[in-house]
């Protein structure tokens, strides 16, 4: 920190300094400042001279505008010459925020599992088993087109190594589906929705389990509970979902693919003893060695008959995936019904376009400002770098 | 291209005939060097015709930042031919005294040199901007990027340790 008296001092010592330099002549009284004055003007006389030559030449371009000298590659088609410091210093950080965003978003995969919320997807393993190869991760399916969107919309895919379930030798995977559904559409048009859904049913091998209906005073409503054959699931979900709008959806996938070996393992064992129990009867010499057996093989033939129906419950859990539709329905216009309806739709569709337009903007700008932020830390501490190698040449 | 005007050019000539022999005589102070100084003087010129239409008022005047430019070019100049040592070396006479100068002129410029070589690069450089560039403390600040106040008080403290080594040389 300066004292004060020597702030005084150097302010009255600079003063002289540049009165001197003004004047051309030493004029304080002050024995140090006059010195100073003296030193002052010996620098400056002392300042290195032009030569006179380079000074016309230097003048003459000046009056020309620095224009490209004869011979000289015209500055017009010059490459602009790139500092690669600051452009590194800038590039650097932006390169590894892309990284960093990549690494933490990673690419779309057919995640998925037991009793995991997934949306709407169908591998088309065929009119038989639900099947995906090889256990690992599906790539995701094409999501129905509805009408509006679904709540969760993305891919039904295999469960993950380590789910309950999990048969790692197992190629063909059998994976239980359900999925629910739910279609809003004017009350009006819930009768002819619901018929909409048989078809649906109908038209891709399946049929309806359950189905519930009303149409009283206070709205209409239905519920179904449909079967549809897993390789028609797909088709089967973007018929219904353009019967009406889907306001929500959801879709459930189990691996049941263990179970099901474990169940056929059992199944061949139990035949085999029964084989065997069987060429043993044969042998058998003895009426309490045969009854011992008939007894045994009685056992094994219930145990091989719940085996057989445990396949087959399974069989057609697999086979097919249960789809539940709820219809609900709307008051009001279906579209026609009115100025104030369409006005309601305007300022609805208005609101949902505002609100997507929000979401983008929120998701660009978390990107850029960190972006942001870190290029021009990175501008900052490129130029002081410069800078302090700049200055080095003086140290 | 830009498109110059006539009278931006003008202006810049003005701009260049103010200036040119202090420009000069602040690059020569530094890179100690005729030739090396005229390259300097002249690419920072040229530096300055180029980009004169960033040059913003606000940021202080023409003058301070064409001094800046051709800080920046001296320097790259230095750092480019490692001219550390000349830095440090005597500096060379680039105007040789006639026959009238007189001996004590001689003998002082001499002991100011010397004094010189004794000087940190950054207090030579101050007192270049400010002997030989002839700016005020005000441009001087702008051109080192710091407060007037600190120019002027490192400025002192220079000269100071300047006379003080021609005191201790004589």
């Amino acid at each position: 920190m300066t004292h004060p008296e020597d702030t005084a001092t150097i302010e009255r010592d600079l003063r002289a300094v540049n009165a001197a330099l003004s004047g051309g002549a030493p004029t304080h009284d002050d024995p140090t400042a006059r010195e100073l004055q003296e030193l002052a003007l010996a620098l400056q006389a002392d300042s290195p001279v032009p030569d006179r030559t380079f000074a016309h030449e230097l003048g003459a371009r000046v009056e020309a505008g620095f224009a490209a000298e004869p011979g000289a590659r015209s500055s017009r088609f010059r490459l602009p010459r790139l500092n690669l410091l600051p452009v590194a210093g800038v590039a650097a950080p932006l390169l590894l925020i892309v990284a960093v965003v990549f690494a933490l978003g990673g690419p779309p995969s057919g995640g998925g599992g037991n009793d995991e919320e997934t949306s709407s997807g169908d591998s088309g393993g065929g009119g038989g088993a639900e099947v995906l190869d090889g256990g690992g991760v599906a790539a995701a399916p094409e999501a129905p087109a509805g009408r509006s969107s679904s709540s969760a919309e993305g891919a039904l895919a295999a469960p993950p190594a380590d789910a309950p379930g999990f048969a790692p030798a197992q190629r063909q995977r059998r994976i239980e589906r359900s999925i629910a559904m739910t279609l809003t559409a004017p009350d009006e048009e819930i009768p002819a929705l619901a018929d909409g859904v048989n078809r649906v049913a109908a038209r891709n091998g399946g049929f309806v389990l359950s189905s519930e209906l009303d149409t009283g005073d206070g709205g209409s409503t239905g519920s179904y509970e449909l079967r549809i054959p897993s390789g028609r699931l797909q088709a089967a979900l973007r018929g219904l979902a353009g019967l009406g709008t889907v306001s929500s959806q959801s879709q459930n996938g189990q691996d049941v693919t263990r179970d099901f070996v474990t169940a056929a393992d059992r199944l061949e064992a139990a035949r085999a003893e029964r084989r065997s129990l069987l060429r043993r009867l044969e042998e058998a010499d003895t009426d309490e060695a045969s009854e011992a057996l008939r007894v045994r093989l009685d056992l094994v033939a219930g145990e091989i008959n719940g085996l057989r129906s445990q396949l087959r419950e399974l069989r057609l859990r697999t086979d097919y995936a249960i789809v539940s539709v709820d219809l609900i329905g709307e008051e009001g216009d279906s579209g026609s019904g009115g100025a104030g309806g369409a006005f309601d739709d305007a300022v609805g569709d208005a609101k949902n376009l505002l609100v997507g337009f929000a979401g983008v903007l929120i998701r660009v700008l978390a990107v850029a400002i960190p972006l942001s932020l870190i290029a021009g830390l990175g501008w900052l501490v490129t130029g002081a770098t410069r800078r302090r190698r700049r200055e080095s040449a003086l140290a | 291209m830009p498109v110059v005007s006539a009278t931006e050019t003008e202006t810049f000539a003005a701009l260049y005939e103010r200036t040119f022999p202090r420009v000069y005589a602040y690059v020569a102070s530094l890179v100690r060097d005729r030739s090396a100084a005229e390259d300097v003087t002249a690419q920072a010129f040229e530096r300055a015709y180029r980009k004169r239409s960033s040059y913003r008022p606000r940021r202080g005047s023409m003058e301070a930042w064409l001094f800046g430019i051709a800080r920046n070019a001296a320097l790259d100049e230095l750092r480019r031919r490692k001219r550390r040592a000349t830095l440090e070396s005597d500096p060379e006479d680039t105007s040789a005294p006639s026959l009238e100068d007189h001996a004590d002129l001689a003998l002082r410029r001499e002991l100011v040199r010397a004094a010189m070589a004794t000087l940190e690069g950054n207090e030579r450089d101050l007192i270049a901007l400010k002997f030989s560039g002839g700016l005020s403390n005000a441009e001087i600040a702008r051109v080192l990027g710091m407060s007037e106040t600190n120019a002027g008080t490192r400025l002192h403290r220079a000269l100071t340790k300047l006379r003080k080594a021609c005191d201790d040389a004589s």
